[in-house]
């Protein structure tokens, strides 16, 4: 009897202790998430349901959703009627999208440098579990280095040869985190590396606001230089050499490909990979091929892409049929994970040597006028990438870094070592030990990194850009606050954000489905 | 465990005391109302001045002082430091019981019997607040503050926020007839009147000042390039003319532009003065997909990347130093990076700071019509004040010409009531000779130019700008021909009219007697014949059918 009644005294006791946070959870979260769901099929507007006026709030199914595509019902309308082979009312009229597709398509964008931000964790944290640590002798030599490189700077000042307040700041910089690696050790680089995450954003965005500056700012004052050194080679050189030099990276495209579809062939050969696994891969790996193609198209070079791709793939799709294993049917989805990871690389780097090959045709005419360093997050066209690059800095010293520095202590040392007596190089022990052994690591970190990144690019477009220019920075997140809170259709907004959910429930549960499975494999 | 957890509780009941303890309306003895303005020093000077005014008109309580006894009691009394300020400087027995520090003088010092007024309210300043969401979420959630500063007021009318003034404003001598009638569109709104089934202007806010929107020239910019200054009122050749010829002995050829004709250029001015607005007569529709739009979005693009007068986004950044009241622009301007810029009377804030400059002011370079921007900072009473009455008597001292003096001695844009424009201290202010023959330019403009952009009842303005905003976007950056961005900008823009007629159906009777007279409106342009004025409610229009004699 006692017992029990110190037990429900207990009890008592631990639930006012949880009361409050509970309540905060249910008042803060749980409540308006459900409330949302209403929303969302609602139509709420702040100009109509407020406790100002006493209009009646109706339920509108699916028409905010249906908004969000095609902009407005008569849009939606036509669209039924295309499809279904009904005559359209009016054909002349004009289409109404709806914003969320283009907003979608700028968050997808920025999300591009997902894998380069996961991917400079991994090296920053590689890095960071070396000992750097250099001894008394080290840091004495890193000061002589140090103290030469700034006396140098200081003195190319004074005599007038260009060195600025900004090179010697740098300079001087870059040789005192040297020094306190060498002194302090990797603690010191590892203190340095996660600086960006315990910094506040909006000072960090004003900061890199700054850099950007393309005037004024450092990116450009450095890149300007290097550019009209650039443009001047360019020059030099005669221009069709220049031109033809797109032949070469296109040539080096199609290897790329000829080695991607080669690895997934043999992947499957030895049964490493599964029939329906092969699918998206392959198609991941011919898509820069396509996008080259309609680039290029009725060009030269569109034909022999084409051939030249289309040759490669008959080719191995002959080799499975006469070489093969037995043509069983393709219902097994074994090695997808790495089979995804190889082939989104691999495109990856056709798309670069595609922009490159671009970029030569171009160059000779470019420079003729001296090249002009971008304008950054004030040109439409590197707005998105000026902030791509801005979150790779962000990512690299983040809690992914934290993530792998933990997961490659607690990689088994008898791995390595059964690897060395393999007779493994640096690469080999790094793709057959490390990065195997990371995959549970890499796998939460692309899930959270994939909801982050849907979720993202409000404060960055409201302290930067303001979402401009012409709306290239304009992310879901902050189309939604547009929506809520300057238009007010509160109902839409939440419509909006629902979407979002769906779209990032959807992808963790692919990822889950199959990043789990390759990460048990 | 529980004790601590006692303990803590105990801690944050302690502290909740303390800071209710430090609210304002704890500290006074006095109604404290709130007006969220922005950081402006001068807001300061005004609140003082509205403090004293409401002393020296009797707006308050009064206090008589007869014996020692009187005055320990009257100094137990909660006064903050800004209401013992105007208390001393208001009343003729200020000085008498406060020294110059606003300290209280000893009782046997005081030579009594003292007389007193204390204002009726304390107006504290709330620039933390002034951001436009949160205005709306503090608003709609029944916690806004007395006294808002807005821009064109026509979305919180539609939540509902904002108090009707229209019959207090009357009495208490606020009305729009006070003011510039530019800007009465701005102040008001139409709502349809149940007892005489009729749409009738309802007044909601008074003006803080009135802006107009001209280009400043720094004439030690032209005089160090052999230039004259512009004239006061140009074309859109002599702007073209003029920029190229200044661009071109400024900037040495092969090397990075720094010195621009102007800042910017309104594009709104430059399609107006073609007598095209936004909006058509009844603002029922967006009329952007016209020629005239495309016309302007592809002038733009070649003032900006052609012929260089103006800065690119890009040049933008590259001068941003985000120092100083009003931006680098004005910074920019005194040094000569600018040659011009637009901005209003206010500009003279910053510009006084940078010393005694050589100035002068044109209009905006325009086809046919003359015309400039206007427009306002008002202030608003919200809904659920406290102190509605307090609040109002706010906006009436706006009216006064305390505050209007305050405003014309500051160049805090123009005073609301233009009477005090006609006075010396306007024109010819005694610290500033260099500035004479500058200020009527704005006063004049504001009378016969100025025009307050178009807002239609039928979409918002924020979500018309995205549409606009967008549409020079894309035509700045190569994204999309002037004519495709004037037509994607038109089709944006009606399809959120559409769209809000679907949301509000009540606004539909609203929509259709107005598209009705749409038509009326065509039929009768079409035929050559002249509009009854009355009709057009865009008040851009209005002012070009005046211009060119179409309407009765």
């Amino acid at each position: 009897m006692a017992s029990s009644k110190k037990k429900r005294r207990e009890t008592l006791l631990a639930i006012s202790f949880l009361l409050p946070n509970m309540l905060g959870v249910l008042t803060f979260v749980i409540i308006p998430v459900a409330f949302s769901i209403f929303l969302a099929f609602s139509n709420w507007d702040l100009r109509l349901h407020n406790m100002f006026k006493s209009e009646p709030m109706e339920f509108v199914g699916l028409e905010n959703f249906i908004r969000l595509i095609w902009g407005d019902e008569q849009t939606f309308h036509r669209f039924c009627n295309w499809i279904t082979f009904q005559p359209v009312d009016d054909p002349e009229a004009p289409l109404i999208r709806g914003e969320f597709l283009r907003y979608l398509g700028n968050t997808l964008f920025l999300m591009m440098g997902i894998p380069f931000s996961v991917g400079g964790s991994l090296i920053a944290a590689i890095l960071l579990s070396k000992d750097t640590r250099g001894g008394s002798r080290g840091v004495y030599l890193w000061l002589i280095f140090g103290s030469v490189l700034i006396i140098s700077s200081i003195m190319l000042a004074v005599i007038g040869l260009g060195s600025t307040a900004m090179v010697i700041l740098l300079t001087g910089l870059a040789c005192g985190i040297l020094v306190a690696g060498m002194g302090g050790g990797v603690t010191a680089y590892r203190t340095l590396f996660y600086t960006p995450h315990f910094t506040a954003g909006v000072a960090t965005f004003l900061l890199w606001k700054k850099l950007y500056n393309p005037g004024t700012g450092p990116i450009n004052q450095a890149l300007q230089p290097v550019l009209d050194q650039f443009s001047a080679a360019v020059n030099a050189v005669p221009a069709g050499v220049v031109v033809n030099l797109r032949w070469l990276l296109l040539g080096l495209l199609v290897l790329l490909f000829g080695g991607g579809v080669r690895s997934l062939r043999r992947s499957w050969v030895d049964g490493e990979l599964g029939g329906r696994a092969m699918i998206i891969p392959a198609i991941l790996l011919c898509l820069p091929s396509l996008v080259a193609m309609i680039w290029t198209f009725p060009r030269s070079e569109a034909w022999l892409l084409i051939a030249a791709t289309g040759l490669i793939l008959l080719v191995h799709l002959v080799l499975m049929m006469t070489k093969g294993r037995d043509f069983t049917p393709p219902t097994n989805m074994e090695g997808v994970g790495s089979a995804l990871v190889l082939s989104l690389g691999m495109m990856v780097g056709q798309f670069v040597l595609l922009g490159l090959a671009a970029v030569t045709e171009s160059l000779p005419a470019m420079a003729a006028d001296g090249l002009e360093s971008p304008g950054w997050i004030a040109d439409y066209h590197w707005a998105k990438p000026s902030i791509m690059i801005m979150g790779l800095w962000g990512a690299i010293g983040s809690n992914n870094m934290l993530l792998y520095l933990a997961a490659l202590t607690n990689v088994p040392q008898e791995l390595y070592e059964a690897a060395d007596i393999d007779g493994a190089g640096r690469l080999q022990r790094f793709w057959h030990v490390t990065w195997p052994q990371l995959a549970p690591t890499t796998f939460f970190i692309g899930v959270m990194a994939t909801i982050y990144g849907l979720q993202g690019g409000f404060e960055m477009a409201r302290t930067m850009t303001q979402g401009g220019p012409a709306g290239a920075t304009t992310t879901l997140s902050y189309f939604i606050y547009i929506e809520g809170f300057e238009t007010g259709r509160l109902a839409f907004a939440a419509a909006v954000a629902w979407a979002l959910f769906i779209l990032v429930f959807s992808l963790t549960l692919f990822n889950w489905k199959f990043g789990n499975k390759y990460v048990n494999d | 465990m529980k004790y601590l957890f006692l303990i803590i509780a105990l801690l944050l009941a302690v502290a909740s005391v303390g800071i209710f303890a430090s609210f304002p309306d704890v500290q006074t003895d006095l109604p404290v109302i709130y007006w969220v303005t922005d950081p402006n020093p001068a807001r300061e000077e005004q609140v003082l001045i509205f403090h004293q005014w409401l002393i020296r008109n009797g707006h308050g309580e009064r206090v008589e002082l007869q014996s020692p006894e009187d005055v320990r009691a009257f100094r137990m009394r909660r006064l903050t430091e800004p209401i013992i300020e105007a208390a001393r400087t208001a009343n003729p027995d200020g000085a008498k019981m406060w020294d110059g520090a606003n300290r209280y003088r000893p009782v046997e010092q005081i030579d009594l019997p003292i007389e007193l007024v204390l204002p009726a309210t304390e107006l504290r300043l709330d620039s933390a607040n002034r951001d436009t969401s949160k205005k709306i979420i503090q608003t709609i959630s029944g916690v806004g503050s007395d006294i808002m500063d807005m821009g064109p007021l026509r979305y919180f009318v539609s939540l509902g926020v904002l108090t009707d003034v229209t019959e207090r404003a009357r009495e208490l001598g606020f009305d729009t007839s006070r003011t510039y009638q530019a800007i009465v569109p701005d102040l008001t709104e139409v709502s349809f009147n149940l007892q005489t089934e009729e749409y009738e202007r309802r007044q909601y806010a008074f003006p803080c000042n009135v802006y107009v929107q001209l280009l400043w020239s720094n004439n030690a910019t032209f005089a160090r390039y052999g230039m004259e200054p512009p004239p006061r009122r140009w074309t859109i050749e002599e702007f073209e003319r003029i920029g190229k010829e200044l661009v071109t002995r400024a900037n040495p050829p092969g090397e990075r532009h720094t010195v621009f004709f102007s800042s910017d250029v309104d594009p709104i001015t430059l399609m107006r003065s073609m007598g095209l607005s936004v909006y058509n007569e009844t603002l029922t529709r967006c009329t952007l997909d016209d020629p005239r739009f495309a016309d302007t979005l592809a002038l733009l693009y070649k003032w900006t990347y052609e012929d260089r007068l103006l800065p690119s986004l890009e040049d933008r950044q590259s001068f941003d130093t985000q120092s100083g009241y009003g931006g680098s622009v004005l910074q920019l301007f005194n040094m000569g990076n600018y040659a011009m810029v637009r901005i209003g009377r206010y500009g003279l804030i910053q510009f006084r700071r940078f010393g005694s400059m050589d100035l002068s002011v044109s209009e905006p370079p325009h086809f046919d019509f003359p015309n400039t921007t206007t427009g306002t900072r008002c202030a608003t009473v919200y809904q659920k004040s406290a102190h509605p009455d307090l609040a109002l008597r706010f906006l009436q001292y706006l009216a006064s010409e305390d505050y209007n003096m305050q405003i014309v001695r500051d160049a805090d844009a123009l005073p609301p009531n233009p009477k005090y424009t006609d006075t010396e201290a306007f024109r010819r202010p005694v610290d500033y000779p260099n500035e004479w023959g500058i200020h009527e330019a704005f006063s004049d403009a504001a009378r016969d130019i100025a025009i307050v952009n178009p807002l239609s009842p039928f979409v918002v303005k924020r979500t018309a700008l995205r549409y606009y905003f967008d549409a020079r976007g894309k035509v700045m950056a190569d994204q999309a021909s002037p004519e495709e961005a004037a037509a994607d900008a038109a089709a944006g823009i009606n399809a959120e009219i559409d769209k809000t007629l679907e949301e509000q159906p009540k606004l539909k009777v609203r929509y259709e007697e107005a598209m009705q007279r749409q038509k009326k409106i065509d039929r009768l342009r079409e035929a050559g014949q002249k509009v009854p004025l009355e009709w057009i409610d865009n008040p851009v229009l209005r002012a070009y059918y005046q211009y060119k004699g179409w309407a009765e």
